[in-house]
């Protein structure tokens, strides 16, 4: 391996050496706030690199497996960013915990790294490695350090139907390599099969296979069974990586997959993912409304909003509106990072004294504008981003998703997004008129790291809405380079 | 190997889905942890069966990396699994799926 190739490689060995300093500190010194300290250094510091290598690229292959360009290191630096506001969020909420929480940073550090991982990943060895890295440490974060019952039960839900979709996907890739002889996209997109008899049915089944196992991981309807449960079981910090990094690193090498191997030229697949994000969208957004906690109001609202993903991944099917499609899911992505960091966020500053059960009941919000003015004001924030109010994020977001839209033509989607924007906004807006109503007050210990994470969470969800321009030359340029 | 001796790639995929097949339904069917964890390594098995016939077929060695590379990651994710399952057992004293499942869905 030469030394450019390393070179391309820094952000992820800057984060493993992080990994493996913290593993050492953590064996001779147990201090909460020194591991939270190096961890959130760590992730900076993987962050810097990453920018550092996106500075003067040399996009190439780093191995067959990897491969390094303006893409993976946008995907990234979306990735650690997520994963730096999620360790400074959680570091309250661990630290009421008791004893023996400094090996969550590691767990929370090994997930990123799996996330870096899919990211880069062009292979699917890769490709599995680091989606096994991401999701064997999520299942020891979700239950760790098993205080409550609720989490354990959410662990073990989420471990046995994970690992379920896992072995499914693995047999799809079996059945396309048993037809294709290669497991590197690029070669897939270049190898010939024979349109008749067994490969035809191998590769049918072997895609189907391999494309319901990633709809579970992204939680789309029909394979969102899970989704609720755990969000709802699972620490709230927790559920915000779940919800983001493990979504982000999945949908980046989805994207990469299909857009390497132009999957977009089969009719099937397109119409069985136009039927995916259609009912995501109207499902999630019907089951949201009847919800009266608010980790499980965003679990449905989460699986709308890759929904309203899906739209702009399937708008990439058509030649001329592929670059603006890429565009559009990239800075919907960032935005839905930022607000449903923010959203747990919230949710975790406010369960930071509560054992077994997160505070997530609809009512105990009653009076939080009168209580805590300004975590009711990063709240409604969210919220408004979450519905697509215009001066946020959000807004911005869902404007691209419908720009690719229509560039692509497809008004059944089109309709279906507008239709599902106008059911998010009643239960988005409710959440906002709860915490306007008087009631008696109930204390709220908010760690200092947490509210300056909060605060600076909104502050980026407010300017990414009002002055979006940066942020769309990156990721107009990242499309430019990958089509 | 004599030609004789040489299976169709076909009859070795259609006896991995079988013992796919056979674990998914363990894994809806079963409701003791342990059996459910069991049937979990069957699917995973079947895979790496798929894998190192379809390797064979194209005579690579790709197919038996995967295989190394599906059973370290079937390793890591048992041992989770079972350390779940002793909590489990410790909270609920049963190692029944559905006594541990106290939320809706």
């Amino acid at each position: 391996m030469s030394m450019t190739e390393l070179y391309s490689l820094l952000p992820m060995i800057t984060l493993t050496s992080v990994i493996l300093v913290l593993m050492m500190v953590i064996a001779f010194a147990r201090n909460l706030a020194l591991t939270c300290g190096l961890s959130a250094g760590g992730l900076l510091l993987t962050l810097v690199s990453v920018f550092w290598v996106n500075h003067d690229l040399s996009a190439g292959f780093v191995t067959p497996l990897l491969v390094v360009d303006a893409y993976a290191l946008m995907f990234s630096a979306l990735i650690v960013s997520g994963s730096f506001f999620i360790t400074l969020i959680a570091y309250g909420y661990k630290v009421q915990r008791g004893e023996l929480q400094d090996e969550f940073f590691l767990l929370l550090l090994l997930a990123t790294l799996g996330g870096i991982t899919l990211a880069h990943s062009t292979h699917f060895a890769s490709f599995v490695l680091g989606l096994e890295l991401l999701g064997i440490s999520l299942y020891a974060m979700i239950s760790y350090p098993n205080q409550g019952l609720f989490s354990l039960e959410a662990a073990l839900k989420y471990l046995i139907l994970s690992a379920v979709s896992s072995a499914i996907m693995l047999f799809g890739i079996a059945l396309v390599y048993a037809v294709l002889g290669s497991l590197s996209f690029t070669e897939i997109a270049s190898n010939v099969y024979q349109d008749t008899g067994f490969d035809r049915l191998f590769i049918l089944v072997g895609s189907g296979m391999i494309l319901a196992g990633i709809s579970f991981k992204l939680s789309l309807v029909p394979f969102h069974m899970w989704t609720p449960d755990v969000y709802e079981g699972a620490p709230a910090p927790v559920t915000a990586f779940l919800a983001t990094v493990s979504k982000g690193g999945i949908f980046a090498v989805l994207l990469r997959f299909f857009t390497t191997v132009d999957s977009y030229q089969y009719e099937t697949i397109i119409s069985g993912l136009f039927w995916i994000a259609l009912l995501s969208i109207l499902v999630g957004n019907i089951l949201a409304l009847m919800q009266t906690s608010i980790k499980r109001m965003l679990a449905y609202s989460s699986i709308a909003q890759i929904g309203y993903l899906m739209v702009a991944f399937i708008a990439a099917s058509e030649i001329g509106g592929k670059q603006l499609a890429i565009e559009a899911s990239a800075f919907f992505l960032i935005a839905y990072f930022l607000t449903t960091i923010g959203a747990f966020g919230v949710v975790t500053i406010m369960s930071i004294d509560s054992t077994d059960h997160d505070q997530d009941g609809l009512d105990k919000y009653e009076g939080l504008f009168w209580h805590r003015p300004l975590l009711a004001g990063f709240f409604s924030t969210m919220m408004l981003s979450l519905a697509g109010i215009p001066l946020t994020a959000g807004f911005i977001g869902k404007f691209y998703i419908i720009a690719a839209g229509v560039k692509s033509e497809l008004w059944i989607l089109l309709a279906v997004v507008v239709i599902g924007s106008g059911i998010g906004l009643f239960y988005y807006l409710r959440v906002i008129f709860t915490m306007t109503k008087q009631s008696e007050s109930n204390e709220v210990n908010v760690s200092a790291t947490g509210g300056w994470a909060m605060a600076a969470v909104t502050l980026l969800l407010v300017i990414l809405g009002v002055y979006p321009a940066p942020v769309i030359e990156w990721v107009s340029a990242v499309a430019k380079a990958l089509v | 190997m004599t030609e004789a001796l040489t299976i169709p790639m076909e009859h070795g995929l259609l006896l991995a889905s079988l013992l796919f097949l056979i674990g998914l339904l363990g894994v809806m069917v079963r409701r003791n942890i342990i059996v459910i964890l069991m049937s979990l390594e069957i699917m995973l098995n079947a895979c790496c069966m798929a894998f190192i016939f379809a390797g064979a077929h194209w005579g690579q060695t790709d197919g038996q990396i995967m295989f190394m590379l599906i059973l370290s990651i079937a390793a890591a994710e048992v041992a989770v699994g079972l350390g779940l399952l002793l909590q489990v057992f410790r909270r609920f004293g049963s190692l029944d799926i559905d006594r541990a499942s106290r939320m809706r869905g």
